[in-house]
């Protein structure tokens, strides 16, 4: 059995993969790196995969906490064990759109599903889900119900701050000023789909366009990006889990090389 | 005996405010201050005063911020806080080109806040490649001459400046052997002491400082072929600090054997015309001669073929961009070379990076994964 762990900044996530390369179990937990989400995460994915610790012949971990944590044979980054992720999942992408809690970015693959280029957010949370998280406090709903609520929007409503705080301040003038909560949801999915498209632009991008992280769970945001695009998003099975599952597929493939 | 020097010189860099306390007990001499990204220092050099580079640091900023915004380049936030908090008591002058447009802000800043201490403005031509050009660096040059005498009480010939002029040029050949060998032996001349020989440059007097590095060039010259198996990089911006990215190179098996910085190559790559008699005249036309510069108008963009050039003369893997944050020249030429990169099939790397940086996990993500890439 073959472990891939991702120790992300706000959740932690793992997968096992079998000796026939087939994917046993997946496990999320919403705690991240400097908590102790990996113990848990792994005690649940092995659970959910019915097999030992003993079992496990061979880890890798990834993500931002991937260089601390101690249980990996090897740590490779979430870039490239969401590229090997998505191409285990799906066939044919061209393009990894991932938007997690505080980081996003922008993968594109060549034609044998290998990294070609990427692009991670520089200077902020806004385009992350941390943007989302903000906004749904504002509106005063769970972030699960951000998508049904943007499905009501009657129209688009553009948030000009780049910051997600000043923009959080600009989303309650709007809502002061008689706006809806259902066009404030869809103009935030908008805002981030911006920002991202300023990413995808610097490092081109071309269909099939997959989308992983927390973030492709919202139906709405996925929808709100694919129009930027100009293509369909289709949002990877385990879209959270995508890094950990190339994880645990690395943690295969190194374990035949040995 | 010569790694020792490599060890002595890579200290010198890696602690500026020692090495520059050091100079000063050591030569006697006086310091002036030069602001980046280059200036006329054989005129420092020939009124007797050692030109100290002020390269910005690493620390908070808190006084700053009376004078300059956040979302401006933090050498010179930097510098300001410096001065702001008395670092700078001790030099005579400072040399401020006028570059960009924060340089020529932080000319009339700076007098506000540090009056006791003259400021020298120097103001580069735009068109260095005319003749108007030349002449106008020439009389620039001679005003500064001018103001430094008026700042140190002292008369500057033109034989102390021909002198000067002799040093420096000894110092930019010695640079340039430097970073030839280095490139031949990544396995010896590491990201790191590279980066940091190169800035310990900037806070020893030239004479005592090319001697040093003459010594690393023979050392190297006596090694065999280099064992080196990581990745080959050359890199392009102003500089590559915080260190702790270096550390983060090495890490990741990533060498650096050919640059494009402003604290690195640009200083040295243009020899002087040797046809030339007139030292003034000598240093105009290095200015004038200078190519593929950021900061010098260039209409033909002639950065990205050179960067080009270089990997494949240097048998670089890719091309890594250090990029400064907020430094408006250095972003605007970004867009243009990183397509003819691109089109060249030369693997690239942007980093944007502050010196008041203290949290490097992002970038070791990006540069792990680059070398992952490239695999």
């Amino acid at each position: 059995m073959f472990l891939g762990i991702d120790i992300g900044s706000s959740s932690t996530k793992a997968a096992v993969v079998d000796q026939d390369k087939k994917l046993l179990a997946v496990s999320v937990q919403n705690l991240g790196t400097g908590t102790t989400a990996y113990e848990t995460v792994v005690a649940d994915v092995l659970a959910r995969a019915g097999v030992q610790p003993s079992d496990i012949r061979f880890t890798v971990a990834t993500g931002y906490g991937r260089v601390n944590y101690k249980g990996a044979d090897k740590q490779i980054t979430e870039i490239t064990c969401h590229a090997k992720g998505v191409n285990f999942l799906t066939r044919d992408a061209k393009t990894i759109v991932d938007i997690g809690g505080q980081d996003a970015k922008v993968i594109k693959l060549d034609a044998n599903g290998k990294v070609e280029n990427f692009v991670m957010n520089e200077k902020c949370a806004a385009g992350t889900g941390r943007f989302l998280e903000v906004m749904a406090r504002v509106l005063g709903c769970e972030l699960g119900e951000l998508s049904n609520l943007a499905d009501h929007a009657d129209k688009e409503i553009s948030i000009n701050n780049v910051c997600t705080v000043f923009a959080g301040s600009e989303v309650i003038s709007r809502l002061s000023g008689g706006e809806t909560s259902a066009n404030v949801a869809r103009g935030a999915h908008v805002a981030i789909a911006k920002r991202v498209m300023g990413m995808c632009n610097r490092v081109g991008y071309e269909p099939k366009i997959v989308m992983t992280g927390g973030v492709a769970l919202n139906a709405n945001m996925v929808d709100a990006l694919a129009r930027e695009m100009g293509y369909p998003i289709e949002v990877a099975p385990h879209c959270q889990a995508a890094g950990a599952i190339g994880a645990a597929v690395f943690a295969y493939e190194y374990f035949q090389k040995q | 005996m010569y790694k020792d020097t490599i060890e002595k010189l890579t200290a010198a860099g890696l602690n500026p405010g020692k090495t520059i306390a050091e100079t000063k007990k050591e030569t006697g001499k006086d310091l002036v201050g030069v602001f980046p990204i280059r200036t006329p220092e054989e005129v420092v050099y020939a009124a007797g005063c050692v030109p100290i580079g002020m390269w910005g640091g690493h620390t908070e900023i808190t006084l700053a911020d009376k004078y300059l915004q956040s979302f401006c380049c933090s050498i010179m936030r930097i510098n300001l806080e410096y001065a702001l908090r008395g670092v700078y008591h001790d030099v005579k002058a400072v040399l401020i080109p006028t570059f960009c447009d924060t340089m020529k802000c932080i000319v009339e800043n700076w007098k506000l806040a540090l009056p006791q201490v003259p400021t020298i403005a120097f103001a580069y031509p735009q068109h260095h490649k005319l003749q108007a050009g030349m002449e106008f660096t020439i009389d620039e040059i001679k005003r500064v001459k001018h103001e430094l005498e008026l700042a140190l009480h002292k008369i500057i010939t033109n034989e102390e400046v021909e002198e000067a002029f002799h040093v420096y040029e000894d110092w930019r050949k010695t640079m340039r052997e430097f970073t030839a060998l280095a490139a031949q032996h990544p396995e010896i001349i590491t990201a790191k002491k590279r980066y940091a020989i190169i800035k310990a440059g900037c806070y020893m007097d030239k004479a005592v400082y090319t001697k040093l590095v003459k010594e690393i060039n023979e050392g190297l010259k006596s090694e065999g072929p280099s064992t080196f198996k990581g990745t080959r990089a050359i890199v392009t911006g102003i500089m590559m600090e915080p260190v702790d990215v270096l550390d983060i190179f090495e890490e990741n098996n990533i060498a650096i054997v050919g640059d494009d910085l402003a604290i690195g190559s640009r200083l040295w790559r243009t020899p002087a015309r040797e046809d030339v008699e007139d030292v003034y005249q000598k240093m105009a036309y290095m200015i004038r001669d200078i190519e593929g510069d950021t900061f010098f108008f260039d209409p033909e963009k002639k950065k990205g073929q050179m960067l080009i050039d270089m990997t494949k003369a240097l048998h670089a893997d890719a091309c890594i961009v250090m990029m400064m944050k907020f430094c408006d020249p250095e972003e605007y030429d970004y867009p243009i070379y990183k397509a003819e990169l691109a089109k060249a099939g030369v693997p690239e790397l942007y980093l944007e990076f502050d010196q008041q940086l203290s949290s490097f996990e992002q970038i070791r993500t990006r540069v792990q994964s680059f070398t992952e890439m490239l695999v």
